[in-house]
Parts: structure tokens; C-alpha cells; sequence
């Protein structure tokens, strides 16, 4: 193959190929911490759920419509029953993966007050943004979110004010 | 012992069968009436089982998948309302931070 025809070949599968997840080594915060909540949702099932959200209920029908462009979820929370149960290293850790120029840092908060730091990263990508990773450590506390997709971070932070989706309706039937 | 020996090779002596011995055995086969076999439910039967375990089986795969659907549905609630919740917490601290910084 020509060089030039490689490189076509080459740009054509790297955007072809699928948006991937943050690869994030959970072993030994898992260890030392007291619960975790762990959400993992790939295509198939984030479609799947989505099918069954109500489009009468508003949020839901917003969810809707964030989720269709959406690759995947994967959440993890830690909680821990002292603080001081994870390390600056191990932080850094998760950071490692979202470096530029793939990933860039676009908040970074923290608060002296309850000693959250929330950082949020997007991952660019010829159409926009096509993920989102956030490290939010607060003493007893860790939680990282990555979002593989085209997400609509506005959509999604209104969603995050109120928190009135149903918790009871998780396991009833419609 | 030798007149015990004597009798014993006498009667298991090998003799030759009468000549009639295979008819008198075919005719006998021929005679026996045949036991009757397991009999086959009737057609109709068999067509409703096979219904009734097609049903069984498309309900039980309806139930799992809408099992599944509304685990799945949970999930992307629950994904969203901790996603949601960590960036609109990160963008109200920027706007403060942005809102002091202007007055």
C-alpha cells in the first residue's frame, strides 16, 4: 500500500473506530472501601433502558434524549468509613488515562467547606465532545463517572438539580 | 465314577434337531399375536402441547427482557442523577466563583 493510501486507511478506521471507556483500575479502592454503588451500562443496555423510560414523565423523556447519543455509563462510587482511605496517588491514578490531547480538563472545583474537589474532563473528537469523565473526591467519598458518547453536558447538568426520578419505580413493572 | 462320567457326556451328548424344528418354530412365531406397542397421542393432542410450550416459553422471554429493561432503566436513572448531580454541582461552583469575581 502507497503512504498515502495507509494514512487514508489509517484516519478512516480511527474514525471508525468505537468510542472506548476509560480504562480505571478499581482494585484497591474496592478493598478499603465500606460500600460502592457500580453502574455499568454498555450500548445494548443503555438502549434497552432507555426503551423503558416514560416519555409522559418529564425527566424521563429527557433522559431520553440524552441517552440516545450515548455509547455508555460507567459510575463508580466509593464510600469509605474514615477519611484518608484513598491516596493523592491513587486520584492520580484515575487521572492518568485523560490526558491531552484526547482529554481536556474543563472545571476543576473544590470546596474548603465540605472538602469536595469535582473535576471534569471531555474527551473532543471530530464531531464535538464524545465523552465525559469526572473525578469527584470528597473525605469519605469517591466517586468517577465516564460517559462514552456525544453528551450534552447542559441537558445533563439540569438533570443533575433536582433529583426527583422515582428510586422505588427501579424494580416495578410499568 | 467312571459309570457317573458315562452318563453325564450321554446326556449332554450333542443330538441333532428333528427335521420339522424350524417350522414347528416358524409356526409358532406365526401364531403369537404381537404385543402391542406404545400407541402416539392423537394428532391434536400433541399440537396443543406443543403450543402450550411455545407460549411458556415466549412469555418466560417477554418477562426476562422486561425484566431486564426496567433493571436497565433504573440503572441510566440512577447513572444520571449521580452524573448529573456531580456536574451541576462543578458548574454552580464555577458560576459562584464567576458571579463573586464580577462584584
Amino acid at each position: 500500500m502507497k503512504p498515502a493510501g495507509f494514512l487514508i486507511a489509517t484516519l478512516l478506521l480511527a474514525g471508525a473506530a468505537p468510542a472506548q471507556q476509560v480504562k480505571w483500575n478499581f482494585d484497591k479502592l474496592a478493598a478499603r472501601a465500606s460500600d460502592s454503588v457500580d453502574v455499568s451500562l454498555d450500548g445494548a443496555l443503555l438502549q434497552l433502558g432507555a426503551k423503558f423510560l416514560s416519555d409522559d414523565d418529564k425527566d424521563q423523556a429527557k433522559v431520553k434524549k440524552l441517552v440516545a447519543g450515548l455509547k455508555g455509563i460507567y459510575i463508580k462510587t466509593f464510600e469509605f468509613k474514615k477519611p484518608g482511605e484513598y491516596s493523592a496517588a491513587d486520584l492520580e491514578s484515575f487521572r492518568a488515562p485523560l490526558h491531552p490531547p484526547d482529554w481536556q480538563r474543563i472545571v476543576g472545583t473544590h470546596s474548603n467547606e465540605d472538602g469536595e474537589t469535582v473535576e471534569v474532563y471531555i474527551k473532543n473528537d471530530s464531531k464535538g465532545i464524545g465523552g465525559l469523565a469526572i473525578i469527584a473526591s470528597e473525605p469519605k467519598e469517591l466517586t468517577l463517572v465516564n460517559i462514552v458518547g456525544a453528551v450534552d453536558l447542559d441537558s445533563l447538568s439540569d438533570l443533575g438539580k433536582h433529583f426527583n426520578f422515582p428510586e422505588v419505580e427501579v424494580e416495578k413493572k410499568k | 465314577m467312571a459309570s457317573l462320567d458315562d452318563e453325564l457326556r450321554s446326556a449332554l451328548r450333542r443330538r441333532e434337531p428333528s427335521p420339522d424344528f424350524t417350522e414347528r418354530v416358524m409356526a409358532r412365531v406365526a401364531s403369537t399375536p404381537a404385543r402391542p406397542g406404545r400407541r402416539l397421542p392423537q394428532p391434536w393432542v400433541r399440537w396443543v402441547a406443543s403450543m402450550a410450550a411455545a407460549l411458556l416459553l415466549t412469555a418466560g422471554g417477554l418477562e426476562y427482557r422486561n425484566y431486564q429493561g426496567e433493571r436497565a432503566k433504573s440503572q441510566v436513572l440512577l447513572a444520571m442523577r449521580i452524573a448529573g448531580g456531580k456536574l451541576n454541582k462543578a458548574q454552580r461552583k464555577v458560576q459562584m466563583a464567576t458571579h463573586r469575581g464580577n462584584s
